[in-house]
């Protein structure tokens, strides 16, 4: 913009006539003026997008907070959570009955495969170990039958209560309508609206009965803790060494189950139906939810956890593959290929970035996931730990075409990193009398070492907010990846945050919980890309060698 | 004292440690380089000999032209006189009617979507990318005349810089959750074209401002002191001698900026594209309709037929036969791009 010097003086020079600005046609704007904040207003169009998007995102999340704080609320008020108390012992019991029915298949396996013994001997040589199984089994029945009661209580006043909810929001939608429709509608919406008839439920007293078994869980809590001690010392044994060393853990297994017991005893004991549910128990849920499971009869959880860890496995299992492959090409490309090399990979690679996201997820069903499948059951190959795969689709089908997906962002970028290192480095270092490859890796990719890493960080945000091929390839399975597999863990199928969206989107009530917490774990994907890219700015910036 | 001769054996014998690590490392590099290049290209002709089994045909017209010309049915298979029969619905129906006695108890597999084409789909990509690159062409050109030819460093300028980079990190599925949520929902578009266009639109919006001003800044300073001297004002200056220079370059980036929008499904899930609906988009009442009504889309339908139907003989025509012109038609379109760049470098080096 061009500035007037002030026209103070009586007489102001032939310049500043010239170069004052005419006043303007349009509300005292001229023409260029007028053309500038056109221009700039376009521009601006790019800060609007990113508040609305903003914005928008986090509206739809925010109401998840309180909507979630009713949900646990109702889990609590139906005495669901008592239940779910009561479950932990029965579940964990079942855990140690299987453990034990798995050591004696593999003995009976070993008595009649390996001592070639028949199965009417082995089966007998097995008598006192059954009889010590068969007796811990039935230890659990009391509580067993104890947790049905409850189970069945619960569920019928939460679906009551549900029942309720339902009505109550209706009556409010009708009661809304009335405020807007003309006289002789709102007369009859407001009849309608007061012929529902909605339960109000005391779940103070409802939940009485539950509360008053209390005793008969004490009891049974008791009996069990002097079973299981009896039981302890009636150890049985086998004659395999190893099968021994197996079994002689149980009793550990059991010490520990009866410290749960205890401790959940005392959750039960010290259980508060009244206790309210706090605006950061509602967060945590969500934010430290180890479950994600949608339109239950039981409770409903939305919490990340899952989804994040998949994300995570994949995005980290990508770029260990796309790093070295990129960063070799980028190398390759920029510093030892020759001339016609170049000018074929260049575009060749920043053509693969061009594949369609859904294809490469096609391509992943149709073949790369049963090849993979195939490999994985040569038996030269069983070494490996998890193969052979137990299924076609799973973290390392995506993690494969993610890398794929990676490999020209991290090359482009990780290429002009390279290229921007002055020449006079590598002159000076070729001059002393250094080899190329002394100068590539101890000159030109130290220097280049900020873009790198800028280049890897764009990468991971690349692959983490990919979608069509995690939802296509990764197995979609809603699971903390099993890391007591060891390194089978990468065999698993898992699901991730950008496939959740992509899967349940299509399918929720708007406005409802579910709809809510899509939208909170749009949020933290949003917050993942905005930090990745911060981070990668602010590397570059201040890492950037100066060019001198 | 003899000074040490320098032989030819010297010179060129065995190599030194160095040298040979050096080599080695040299083919590793061009191992790994070489591996991606594979792996992409075996995903080209995968793609390529499967679907092109379906698209090309021995005989004359040489081109599938049904399955580019038709919508997708269901597909019927069952058995008639010891053999199987496949066929598209329409026809099964016409069948059924006419051979009733044959058809009573028989055992008829169905399979959906298999059958028929895929040009609603490819009508609807087409509208849905015409539209999107329309809208984020104008925004972004014009944004991009402002950052390099207006702009002073200012609070402004940075917040705006700072916003096109953050927007072009976010991912597809989050303009497609911001989609769903303003346009569809808040402004109550609906599942509709122009949900899409929007939400596409500004996805690409900073690639498009960032190659764009790219080739503006390419232009050099003389052209447009030149103008300004001889008292062109700054609108005459950008319209005669800049934009012109600069316009191959704007071209290109946003021939690639097609190949990335045609190629995104995340935001168009919600936003745009329906799974299956019997109108063409043309068929509608009033113009308004147009706009405001959802298409089928080609990756859409990729997502849909490999996901939701199984994997077997009957349904792997129409799998690999959409992939095949989806895949090709970007890839094409990417090309184009790429070429034309590397062209426009030649050609114009100030």
């Amino acid at each position: 913009m061009r500035t007037a010097p002030s026209s103070s003086g009586p007489r102001p020079s032939t310049s500043a006539a010239l170069l004052r600005p005419r006043s303007g046609w349009f509300f005292g704007l001229s023409g260029d003026r007028l053309i500038k904040l056109i221009f700039q207003g376009n521009a601006a169009v790019s800060i609007i997008v990113l508040g609305l998007i903003t914005f928008t995102i986090f509206r739809d999340a925010w109401g998840f907070i309180p909507m979630n704080r009713r949900n646990l609320d109702t889990y609590r008020q139906a005495g669901l959570e008592f239940t779910d108390l009561m479950r932990l012992p029965v579940t964990a019991h079942s855990t140690l009955v299987r453990y034990l029915s798995t050591l004696r298949q593999e003995e009976l396996v070993r008595l009649t495969q390996g001592l070639g013994g028949s199965g009417a001997s082995a089966n007998q040589q097995l008598a006192a170990y059954d009889a010590f199984a068969e007796h811990f089994a039935e230890t659990i029945l009391a509580h067993e039958a104890l947790l049905a009661t409850m189970t069945e209580l619960c569920s019928s006043l939460k679906e009551r209560s549900m029942v309720a909810e339902d009505l109550r929001q209706a009556k409010q939608t009708l009661l809304d309508g009335m405020r807007t429709a003309p006289l002789a509608r709102a007369a009859s919406l407001k009849q309608a609206a007061e012929a529902m008839q909605i339960e109000v439920i005391d779940f103070k007293a409802e939940v009485a009965p539950l509360l008053a078994l209390r005793p008969a869980i004490v009891a049974a809590n008791a009996a069990l803790v002097t079973e299981l001690q009896q039981l302890s010392a009636r150890l049985p044994s086998f004659s395999d060494a190893a099968a021994q060393a197996r079994l002689a853990k149980f009793p550990g297994f059991l010490t520990q189950y009866l410290a749960e017991l205890a401790s959940t005893a005392e959750q039960m004991a010290a259980w508060d139906q009244a206790k309210p549910v706090g605006v950061f128990e509602s967060l945590n849920a969500f934010a430290f939810g180890r479950e994600w499971i949608t339109a239950s009869f039981w409770q409903d959880w939305y919490g990340i956890i899952p989804l994040l860890t998949g994300s995570l496995l994949i995005a980290f299992m990508a770029l260990l593959i796309a790093i070295p492959l990129g960063l070799a090409a980028a190398m390759y490309v920029n510093q030892l290929a020759g001339p016609i090399e170049q000018r074929i990979i260049k575009p060749y690679i920043e053509f693969i970035s061009a594949i369609p996201s859904v294809v490469l997820g096609f391509f992943g069903i149709a073949m790369l996931g049963e090849t993979l499948r195939r490999v994985s059951q040569m038996p030269a190959l069983q070494w490996v730990p998890g193969f052979p795969m137990a299924e076609r689709l799973n973290a390392t089908t995506a993690a494969c075409l993610l890398a794929l997906m990676a490999i020209p962002t991290i090359f482009s970028l990780a290429e002009d990193a390279i290229n921007n290192v002055p020449r006079a480095f590598k002159e000076a270092s070729l001059a002393l009398g250094a080899t190329r490859l002394q100068t590539m890796i101890r000159i030109t990719v130290p220097a280049a070492l900020s873009g790198i890493m800028a280049a890897i960080l764009l990468g991971f945000g690349r692959v983490v907010g990919e979608t069509m091929v995690v939802l296509l390839c990764a197995g979609n399975r809603i699971e903390i990846p099993n890391v007591g597999a060891g390194l089978g863990v990468i065999f698993q199928p898992v699901h991730t945050m950008t496939g959740i969206i992509a899967q349940e989107m299509g399918e929720v009530v708007r406005a409802s919980i579910h709809y809510r917490a899509l939208f909170m774990v749009g949020v933290v994907l949003f917050l993942v890309s905005l930090l990745v890219n911060w981070l990668a700015q602010k590397i570059v910036r201040r890492y950037r060698i100066s060019i001198g | 004292m003899r000074a040490p001769t320098i032989t030819t054996s010297k010179l060129f014998g065995r190599p030194t440690w160095a040298q040979r690590a050096e080599q080695g490392v040299l083919w590793l590099l061009r191992l790994c380089t070489y591996f991606v290049l594979v792996c992409a290209a075996f995903i080209f002709f995968d793609i390529g000999w499967k679907g092109g089994a379906v698209i090309f045909k021995t005989s004359a017209p040489f081109i599938n032209v049904p399955f580019l010309t038709e919508a997708p049915e269901t597909l019927n298979v069952f058995m008639r006189d010891g053999q199987k029969v496949t066929m598209g619905d329409r026809a099964f129906r016409e069948y059924k009617a006419t051979h009733e006695a044959l058809m009573k108890g028989a055992k008829v597999e169905t399979y959906v979507y298999s059958a028929g084409g895929i040009f609603p789909n490819i009508v609807g990509t087409v509208l849905l990318v015409a539209g999107a690159i329309f809208i984020a062409l104008v925004l972004g050109v014009l944004s991009a005349i402002y950052l390099s030819e207006y702009a002073t460093d200012g609070t402004f300028i940075r917040f705006l810089r700072l916003s096109i980079v953050n927007l072009a990190g976010v991912p597809s599925i989050v303009y497609g959750l911001f989609g769903f949520g303003f346009f569809v929902i808040a402004l109550d578009f609906g599942v509709s074209l122009i949900a899409g266009w929007l939400t596409m639109a500004f996805m690409v919006l900073p690639i498009i401002i960032t190659a764009s001003e790219e080739a503006l800044k390419a232009v050099p300073k003389g052209y447009r002191e030149g103008s300004l001297a001889l008292g062109a004002t700054k609108f005459q200056t950008i319209m005669s001698n800049v934009l012109p220079y600069a316009l191959p370059g704007i071209l290109t980036s946003s021939v690639l900026s097609i190949a990335r929008v045609a190629g995104e499904t995340a935001p168009i899930m919600f936003t745009a594209a329906f799974v299956m609906r019997d109108e063409l988009p043309w068929q509608v009442q009033k113009w308004t309709d147009f706009i405001f009504q959802g298409v089928m889309a080609l990756p859409y339908h990729i997502y849909v037929v490999a996901s939701k139907i199984p994997q077997n003989e009957y349904t792997r025509d129409v799998q690999y036969g959409t992939a095949f012109v989806f895949l090709f038609t970007v890839a094409a379109i990417a090309m184009t791009a790429i070429l034309l760049r590397q062209h426009l470098r030649k050609k114009y080096q100030w």
